[in-house]
């Protein structure tokens, strides 16, 4: 496997004492981290001509090590840029080149800003995502799934597999993640038996999701990867928009994924999962609190009107009080619910989809997409239809199968 | 000889003139050396680890970005210490340890704000106004004493 | 994952020795520095010389070496030892940050220079006014009425 060259455009890191993490970071997907070399006479140029006027001198720099990249006088697999959290300067910049380098060039680019308490591991999926696209092109590139394969995602908060044959979903199994083998191993179990076919006579299998390494490894995967290239490939697949431009949203049990995909191949991407309130464990909460299933949250939140409970939080401990105090003050079930949904979809739209350009149509997937409420409340926010595809919670073992049909033998 | 607090601090002239005219530079590289040669765990390239931001706590509150906070760990004592600056302010191109905007202004806030004597100059364009620019740092230079 | 760090060259001061001059190459300086380096170590670089060894060593070879060429040889501290891998082009992929701070600079010594010439001659009693920020004062409106009318109809 030859070594991806990470570009890194970026402003504090060295200063945070993070730089070390995001060199860890890419070395343990085999990538490098390295710094376009430019002249000073092509920082004033480069600065220059790209007309957003920064007084921040290392910001100046990313700028003009960007130009080299798009302009091709420096060569790179792929972009990474790092600037300081909650710095407003830096902020604009990074956007700015993310934007940039996107539409100019055919560069994989993230960004992150980062505080001193960044990890590797925090770092660890986003450059895998990154090292994935710049060196798996051409599996990307695949839109149509053949053979018998399976794909299992070990998430956060549920597993979920899929038996795939012939361009067709033939089997799932879904079951809360209790045990990362265990419930792998029972839901495999399900998949298998209701496509009606032997384990054994699987071709090739993928594994994603937070335990995608311990499975994949226990179970013999062919293909082990993480789930922003996955899950955008089984989007565009399962909503047929394999071709052009869209946008996933993915609201997860742990972490938040917004990728815009071209041509079913990542573009950027971002990934948070700071806050629980954003989450899918806040929907769990409310439903709790309203003493339905989650499955009947959706149904009720699309009878409600979030307007009528007053929300002074986004957060899972003060906003869920909010809920219960207006519940106590009469507030009707269905409100409470729809409430609900708005508070996480207008957190998710805030803090992460101002990083990514929305391009329509915009797909929505994962287990908290089947919560029609979310759905609508992210339609509102966004001013546009949000497609969400059949299977949409079992994206991340559907791209997982459907990319692993990839590595079957002999193909 | 007095201690000379530079801006920009990382400045091949500054450090050279302050020198040359007998007194001691405080540079960037002196804190950078520090953390370079002083063992501890392992956070390359600067040897900054990310306690540093949380000594720069000192300087600038939490709500402000750790990049700051983690360069006013090396900048923050060598106000303190200072007896007096020199304060180069179109240094548009000093990167690294000089490349964000928001510290450095911070930096000349609280070198201006210590009342020492401070001399505010820009870069000479030509030959001409680099020999007002060497008379005026060599003159106040002298007039801390104890000079050359 | 935290692994401990044991420095190298532990105190060691390291100096940056730049040269630009019209009558001293960087190799010149180099020759110089060899023959009176007791105890330091001196690496060559593409514009003069970095100087490594106890502060106590380095002192005495940099002031002899700035008589060389007083007004075009320029002196600075380093953080790092020379060639450290932390901040090596070739590591980096590129340029270490100060080296850009650098060029800056050097593209400016020159007018330094000048004024290093020029200070021993200069009258002690002339004020200096060096380029300053706030130097860009309006013009009064008397003045500029005075430079209307003395211009050619």
């Amino acid at each position: 496997m030859t070594r991806v060259r990470i570009a890194q455009l970026s402003c504090g890191p060295e200063y945070s004492g993070v730089q070390k993490e995001i060199e860890e970071a890419a070395a343990s997907v085999d990538a490098e981290i390295f710094f376009p070399d430019i002249k000073l006479a092509d920082i004033r140029k480069g600065f220059d001509e790209f007309g957003l006027d920064v007084r921040s001198p290392d910001l100046k720099l990313a700028i003009a090590r960007a130009r080299a990249l798009v302009e091709g006088r420096v060569e790179a697999d792929a972009v990474f840029i790092a600037t300081c959290f909650r710095c407003a300067e830096a902020a604009i910049v990074r956007n700015e080149l993310r934007r940039y380098i996107h539409e100019n060039s055919l560069l994989p680019v993230v960004s992150y800003s980062f505080t001193e308490r960044t990890t590797a591991g925090t770092l660890l999926t986003r450059m895998e995502a990154l090292t994935t696209i710049a060196r798996r092109r051409a599996l990307l590139a695949r839109e149509v799934q053949e053979g018998l394969t399976m794909g299992v995602d070990s998430g956060s908060s549920t597993t979920k597999a899929v038996v795939m044959q012939d361009n067709r979903i033939i089997g799932t199994g879904w079951l809360p993640t209790t045990g990362v083998l265990q419930s792998a191993h029972d839901v495999i179990e399900l998949a298998v038996k209701e496509a009606g076919v032997k384990r054994e006579d699987i071709e090739a299998v993928g594994t994603t999701g937070y335990g995608r390494f311990l499975v994949g490894e226990n179970i013999g995967a062919q293909l082990i990867q993480e789930e922003l290239t996955v899950n955008s490939k089984g989007a565009v697949y399962l909503a047929d928009t394999q071709r052009g431009a869209s946008t996933v949203i993915d609201i997860g049990g742990m972490d938040n994924k917004a990728i815009t995909v071209q041509d079913g191949i990542p573009g950027t991407f971002t990934m948070g999962g700071i806050c629980a309130g954003a989450s899918g464990r806040f929907l769990e909460m409310t439903a709790k609190r309203l003493g339905v299933d989650i499955t009947e949250l959706g149904p009720l939140a699309m009878k409600g009107i979030s307007k009528q409970v007053p929300m002074n939080s986004y957060c899972i401990v003060f906003g869920t009080q909010s809920l219960v105090n207006a519940l106590a003050a009469g507030s009707l079930p269905e409100d409470v619910a729809a409430a609900a949904c708005h508070s996480v979809a207008e957190q998710v739209f805030e803090q992460q989809l101002q990083e990514v350009d929305i391009k329509e149509p915009v797909i929505m997937v994962g287990g908290t997409s089947l919560i029609q409420g979310l759905v609508r409340a992210m339609s509102d926010l966004l001013q546009t239809e949000i497609v969400v595809p059949h299977h949409s919670q079992y994206i991340g073992a559907v791209g997982s199968a459907l990319l692993a049909s990839g590595f079957i033998k002999g193909d | 000889m007095a201690k000379v607090f530079i801006y920009p601090s990382t400045s091949l002239i500054l450090s050279d003139l302050v020198a040359r005219f007998g007194h001691r530079p405080l540079s960037a590289a002196l804190q950078i050396r520090e953390r370079i040669q002083t063992p501890g765990l392992e956070s390359p390239p600067l040897q900054i680890t990310p306690e540093e931001p949380k000594k720069g706590l000192k300087y600038a509150a939490v709500e402000v970005p750790s990049g700051v906070r983690g360069r006013m760990s090396l900048y923050g004592p060598m106000i303190e210490d200072a007896e007096a600056a020199v304060i180069v302010n179109d240094a548009d191109f000093a990167f690294g340890c000089m490349g964000c905007a928001r510290t450095n202004e911070l930096i000349k806030f609280l070198i201006r704000k210590r009342k020492i004597p401070v001399l505010e100059l820009n870069y000479p364009k030509n030959e001409d106004e680099g020999q007002e620019f060497v008379a005026a740092i060599h003159e106040f230079l002298k007039s801390l004493g104890s000079g050359e | 994952m935290n692994k401990p760090y044991s420095p190298g060259y532990a105190g060691t001061v390291t100096k940056y020795v730049f040269v630009e001059s019209p009558d001293l190459t960087p190799a010149d300086l180099a020759i110089r520095a060899y023959e009176i380096s007791k105890g330091v170590m001196i690496k060559e670089t593409c514009f003069g010389l970095q100087i490594t060894g106890k502060e106590t060593d380095v002192d005495p070879v940099i002031e002899s070496l700035r008589k060389l060429d007083p007004v075009h040889i320029f002196i600075k501290d380093r953080g790092f030892p020379p060639g450290d891998p932390r901040r090596c082009r070739a590591n980096l992929g590129g340029a270490r940050p100060g080296y850009y701070s650098h060029e800056f600079e050097m593209s400016v010594i020159r007018n330094i220079s000048s004024g290093l010439e020029h200070l021993p001659e200069r009258d002690v009693s002339r004020v200096p006014s060096p380029p300053a920020p706030s130097s860009g004062t309006k013009l009064d409106a008397g003045t500029l009425k005075k430079i209307i009318e003395s211009q050619e109809p």
